[in-house]
């Protein structure tokens, strides 16, 4: 659910780039981001099986 | 480098995140290939790429429109780096088919470095931040704004693609049906 919600969110960034303000643009792009590095942050829980 | 032809350079940047978005849904539905997890969020962070260009064509080439780009092309470089390093181990088949000789994941770190390169070197160019005097077409042009629209569209179509996917509840980490047409 959540990638749906943060594609929906990019496509709305996308339309507010086009046709609204830059500076909500701006904004929302910056939560967005945030969101992503969240939901990475949150799925990246497998060791990665490195050696060194 | 003049605003013009910046402006038309990130046309073309807008067709070519375009070009990753439809080759990603070819995958998926030529080869039947669902997205994983990781997989999702790297087609979120080409899609984000394209946000830069956007504002680029509409307000004008700035550093800001760029640096939102760059972030972008660097956060999806961590996480296809994480993908290619889950998979790196001798014997690993690794997610999915291989293009090429590599996997999507390999390709999307490819692309998005390549991406962060381009982007540098455009931002070089001085000439497009100044005001010129040329007057431009509004809102760049055809060209423009089809890649545009053909942008935002794809991005919408994945809205559908991955609800379908994955409905309400959490993505699968390995999919394989589509859990709304179950």
């Amino acid at each position: 659910m959540e990638f749906t919600i943060l594609f929906l969110a990019t496509a709305i960034v996308m339309l507010v780039a086009w046709r609204g303000s830059r500076l909500l643009a701006l904004g929302l792009f910056g939560a967005v981001l945030i969101a992503c590095v969240a939901t990475y942050l949150h799925h990246a829980t497998d060791t990665l099986k490195l050696s060194f | 480098m003049t605003q013009a032809r910046a402006i038309t350079l990130n046309a073309l940047s807008l067709y070519a995140v375009a070009l990753v978005l439809m080759a990603a849904f070819a995958a998926q539905f030529i080869l039947n290939e669902l997205p994983c997890p990781l997989c999702l969020l790297q087609r979120i962070l080409f899609a984000a790429l394209a946000i830069g260009p956007i504002l680029n064509i509409r307000f004008g080439p700035r550093p800001s429109h760029y640096a939102m780009s760059l972030l972008a092309a660097v956060a999806g470089a961590v996480a296809s780096t994480r993908q290619v390093l889950l998979h790196i181990l001798p014997g690993d088949a690794g997610y999915g088919s291989a293009l090429l000789g590599y996997h999507y994941y390999t390709w999307a770190l490819i692309g998005f470095i390549a991406a962060i390169i381009l982007i540098a070197t455009v931002m070089l160019f001085d000439r497009q931040f100044e005001d010129d005097g040329a007057v431009l077409p509004p809102t760049g042009g055809p060209l423009a704004q089809i890649a545009v629209w053909l942008v935002i569209a794809l991005t919408a179509a994945n809205v559908v693609t991955t609800l379908l996917e994955c409905g309400f509840g959490a993505c699968a980490d390995n999919p394989v049906v589509y859990e709304m047409l179950k």
